[in-house]
């Protein structure tokens, strides 16, 4: 396939590249945008490692073309600074090897855009679609809803 | 000032920003991608590789076959037994294995070239289970014996290599006199099958190379870079110090990454391509490259009828898959746990490694704990069962007590053992009902690894910023996070004041590797005698300045007090050393002295206990159940950092919850893995965990390590299993013996219970 130029935003920045547009999202993010903490594991839309926003959505950065973002605003870790859910990550200890966490933190600060207010029950379903094989999530859960109290107190 | 706290992970900002480098993040200029060749067939002569068409296809810098190995290396691994090649030569022995490799520009150009090679197989019959490996007439894996050794054992222990047919080696251990049988009321025979799981790990395995000038160096997702350096020299026949190895953070192990993985294949292609390589594995390789080992225990436990234990014979068969990996070591640790945190007059026991066409079976977290507790403590409560008394009271009879010897010539136990059995239970809420039930269990291992050394450095800068050298792999437990904590606390700073050194087999101090649950217990001592040691240099050389006694002297903050004084030692350093100052450095180590009375050779370092208490409800129309409490309990003996001991022993006790429930590996009798992929092999996600579920850290200071610690991180996983099979035993009177417990089974079970019940 010929390249073509693709124009996005990433991580609020306007940004081209010019590659196949049938590459995976995921590797040009890591290799064309250094973009570390997008992290590769299954390869597969499963393990949710390489969760990024596409306009707000979580998506599998693995299992998306780069076409697809053609125009939208693509959110990666790397965007996060000094976020709510990172401090309670680090308060918590929701992380342990490290691995999912990017996409943890993605995944659920979409969360927090959709639901401010989500129970215990709606965070763990939320999260399921992700996969952390270290901590047993309840530190994650437990994080998640720490930021969310935080983030509506300061709202 | 440090111990005790649950300071954040030293680690965060970097993992939390994303910016944390793992193996897989390193690149090389000129580095070139590395795919392998699968073996399709599980058990087949190789008739033909031809990889003619590879080696000109667009890209390809290097095609490795068996016709490429250069002749003078030692192309073959595995830990005890030498029994893995890197490429296969004459056979393939599971589906997956390796036949060739290919380095090109790039990995859809190595795919693409891997296409072209030609192999030519002779099917030949193939073994897939313990049973089929077992049988009369079956085909050998190894027709002829490979290259291996067998541990040194202390009394009562014994291992043998190749005993029998498809069987590499078997380890035994035998105390007291057989003839106590005779004595018992009761004799029980049970038979319990162990699943399969596979780590996920979710950094796939993956390693660069770079061979040049003589010098090997790699990079890569392991848990224990020195002994990686260690066969990497005896495969390539280099000297260690031609070979450099780092580790960066690691995605994840659990076990999967020891000893050799993807390294020689990617050293052998840069060799060959003359450029650096990635070998990156996908996670579906994953599963091809190591497993947990599924097992089959037979226990015969003699008994008095008030519960009284007196002596078990157990006869454990691993399922090892198709090459040794570390299947010795796990043999020999579920021959030794079998009998049980319990008081015995006669153990024997017998663990063999049966080799089939599946992947190979290696460490994972428990390392034959698991599957010696899951039958263990399951048969303990079936006996308590039928004698008509209680779990808990059976238990209470026979648990080892607090330093008391596990085998004659063995350490201490040091955890009250009841004491955490008591703590799970009190922090379960149960009321009966029909359909609920209660069980529990306790899990035990020999913890810190069998005579392992350790050593650490640590250096103070003029300005009192630490330094520590300390080979053990952050791998997701916090070691750069509890180390610094030992060391602040020791020299009087804070442990952000402290910085791990990044490990490089260069200059790292040596470590036998991050596994075992060693890292506070083994490599923590190490730690703490190297802070210790350069504590009392400083406060001799303040003394010596200061012209007073050495314990007049205290360190805080890197100021010396004495009394009302406080002074600075920047200063004072650099008065004696001059202005560019000096840097205090010591050394630490620690090692279990030998003792060839210790059935191990040496006596354990540390306990590792788990206990756990669950509950559920069972739905007699479907099978189904939930686990609607699961409280698991560990022992730190003193927590370094709580949150990070709550970490440890929640992931775990929730990789013994899967594997209770759901999780596991499911090959049919070809040897094809039926379910080997992400989306079909399911793992425990966030809506997995039971209702109520609670990990306790007990602190009951009886450990060797600094402060009183010991070990965490695979205990809470030991007793999951059983506690929940005995909470269905309790729920609806059905007793499962194989895992994963599911709907299936426990229907099945209660059609089985009502039939026999309405037998005359």
């Amino acid at each position: 396939m010929p390249p073509e130029t693709i124009r996005f935003t990433l991580d609020g920045r306007d940004v081209a590249i010019t590659a196949e547009p049938t590459e995976p999202l995921a590797h040009a993010l890591r290799e064309s945008f250094a973009a570390q903490g997008v992290r590769v594991a299954c390869s597969r839309a499963v393990c949710g490692a390489c969760t990024v926003l596409v306009d707000g959505t979580p998506a599998a950065s693995c299992a998306m073309f780069l076409w697809q973002v053609e125009g939208a605003c693509v959110e990666t870790v790397a965007g996060l600074r000094d976020h709510p859910l990172q401090q309670a990550f680090a308060r918590h200890g929701a992380f342990q090897c490290g691995y999912c966490t990017g996409g943890f933190l993605m995944l659920a600060k979409a969360l927090l855009a959709e639901n401010p207010s989500p129970s215990r029950a709606e965070i763990a379903e939320y999260l399921s679609s992700n996969i952390c094989r270290c901590t047993g999530y309840s530190v994650i859960i437990e994080a998640v809803e720490q930021a969310a109290a935080g983030m509506r107190a300061t709202a | 000032m440090s111990i005790g706290l649950s300071l954040p992970r030293a680690d965060g900002a970097e993992k939390l920003s994303g910016r944390a480098t793992y193996t897989a993040d390193i690149a090389r200029p000129g580095m070139l991608h590395a795919k392998l060749l699968r073996s399709s067939h599980a058990h087949a002569k190789l008739l033909r590789v031809d990889a003619s068409r590879a080696r000109t296809a667009p890209g390809v810098h290097a095609v490795l076959t068996r016709e490429d190995v250069p002749s003078g290396l030692m192309p073959i691994y595995g830990y005890f037994i030498k029994d893995q090649p890197i490429v296969a030569t004459d056979r393939v022995r599971y589906i997956g294995d390796i036949i060739a490799a290919v380095a090109a520009e790039t990995e859809a150009q190595a795919v693409a070239a891997l296409a072209l090679i030609e192999v030519e197989y002779e099917a030949l019959p193939v073994v897939a289970s313990i049973e089929a490996a077992l049988a009369e007439g079956a085909p050998e894996l190894f027709p002829t014996a490979p290259m291996g050794i067998v541990p040194a054992y202390g009394e009562g222990a014994r291992g043998a290599l190749r005993p029998a047919a498809n069987i590499c080696f078997e380890f035994g251990y035998r105390m007291g006199e057989p003839s106590v049988f005779d004595t018992c009321d009761h004799v029980f025979e049970d038979e319990f099958r162990f699943s399969r799981m596979w780590h996920y790990h979710l950094e796939p395995f993956v390693s660069v190379a770079d061979v040049r000038d003589g010098r090997i160096e790699v990079w890569s997702s392991n848990q224990n870079p020195f002994p990686l350096r260690k066969e990497l020299s005896r495969i390539f026949r280099m000297p260690e110090n031609a070979i450099t190895v780092r580790v960066p953070y690691v995605g994840g192990g659990f076990g999967a990454k020891n000893n050799c993985k993807t390294e020689p294949a990617a050293v052998l292609l840069s060799m060959l391509a003359q450029r650096p390589v990635r070998l990156a594995l996908t996670l579906e390789e994953g599963f091809l490259t190591n497993t947990q080992h599924a097992a089959i225990l037979r226990l015969r436990t003699g008994v008095m009828s008030d519960g009284r234990l007196v002596a078990r014979q157990s006869h454990i068969e691993l399922d090892s898959g198709a090459y040794s990996d570390a299947s010795p070591l796990v043999a020999e640790k579920a021959g030794y746990r079998i009998p049980g945190p319990y008081q015995w007059e006669h153990v024997d026991s017998l663990c063999r490694c049966v080799m089939t066409n599946t992947a190979p079976a290696g460490p994972f977290r428990g390392f034959g704990g698991t599957q010696a507790a899951w039958a263990s403590e399951s048969q303990i409560d079936m006996i308590a069962r039928r004698l008509g008394l209680s779990p808990l009271a059976m238990r209470q009879k026979n648990l080892l007590k607090l330093h008391q010897a596990f085998m004659p010539g063995e350490s201490g136990v040091d955890s009250d053992l009841e004491d955490g059995l008591q703590t799970v239970l009190a922090a379960l809420h149960h009321t009966p009902a029909p359909d609920r039930g209660l069980g529990f269990a306790v899990g035990f291992k020999d913890g810190g690894g069998v005579n392992k050394p350790a050593q650490a450095r640590v250096k103070v800068s003029t300005n009192g910023d630490v330094f520590l050298g300390c080979g053990t792999v952050e791998i997701g437990q916090g070691a750069r996070t509890a180390m610094p904590q030992i060391v602040a606390e020791i020299l009087g700073t804070s442990a952000a004041r402290v910085r791990v050194a990044p490990i490089d087999t260069d200059h790292t101090p040596f470590d036998q590797g991050t596994n075992a649950s060693s890292g506070v217990a083994v490599m923590g001592q190490a730690v703490a005698r190297a802070a210790t040691a350069v504590r009392d240099q400083v406060l001799a050389f303040a003394a010596a300045r200061m012209g007073a006694p050495p314990d007049t002297l205290r360190l805080e903050d890197w100021h010396i007090i004495r009394g009302n004084e406080r002074l600075p030692l920047g200063p004072m350093i650099m008065r004696h050393y001059g202005g560019t100052g000096f840097e205090f450095t010591a050394d630490g180590f620690f090692k279990s002295e030998a003792d060839h009375h210790a059935p191990l050779e040496a006596r354990c370092v540390y306990w590792e206990i788990g206990w756990a208490a669950a509950e559920v409800e069972v739905d007699r129309g479907t099978g189904q159940f939930t686990v609607t409490q699961l409280v698991v309990a560990g022992d730190a003996g003193r927590a370094i950092n709580p949150m990070l001991c709550r970490g440890q022993d929640e992931g775990s006790a929730i990789m013994g919850y899967a594997q209770a429930m759901f999780e596991t590996m499911r090959y049919d009798a070809a040897g094809e893995l039926l379910n080997g992929d992400a989306l079909h092999y399911r793992v425990p996600l966030a809506d997995d965990l039971p209702a109520r579920f609670t990990a306790l850290t007990l602190e009951q200071g009886h450990g060797p390590g600094p402060f009183g610690s010991k070990g965490l991180g695979e205990g809470a996983m030991l007793p999951v299993t059983a506690a929940i099979a005995n909470a269905l035993h309790d729920a609806v009177g059905i007793r499962i013996t194989e895992l994963p417990l599911t709907p299936e089974r426990v229907l099945h079970a209660l059609d089985q219970l009502s039939t026999a019940k309405a037998l005359p």
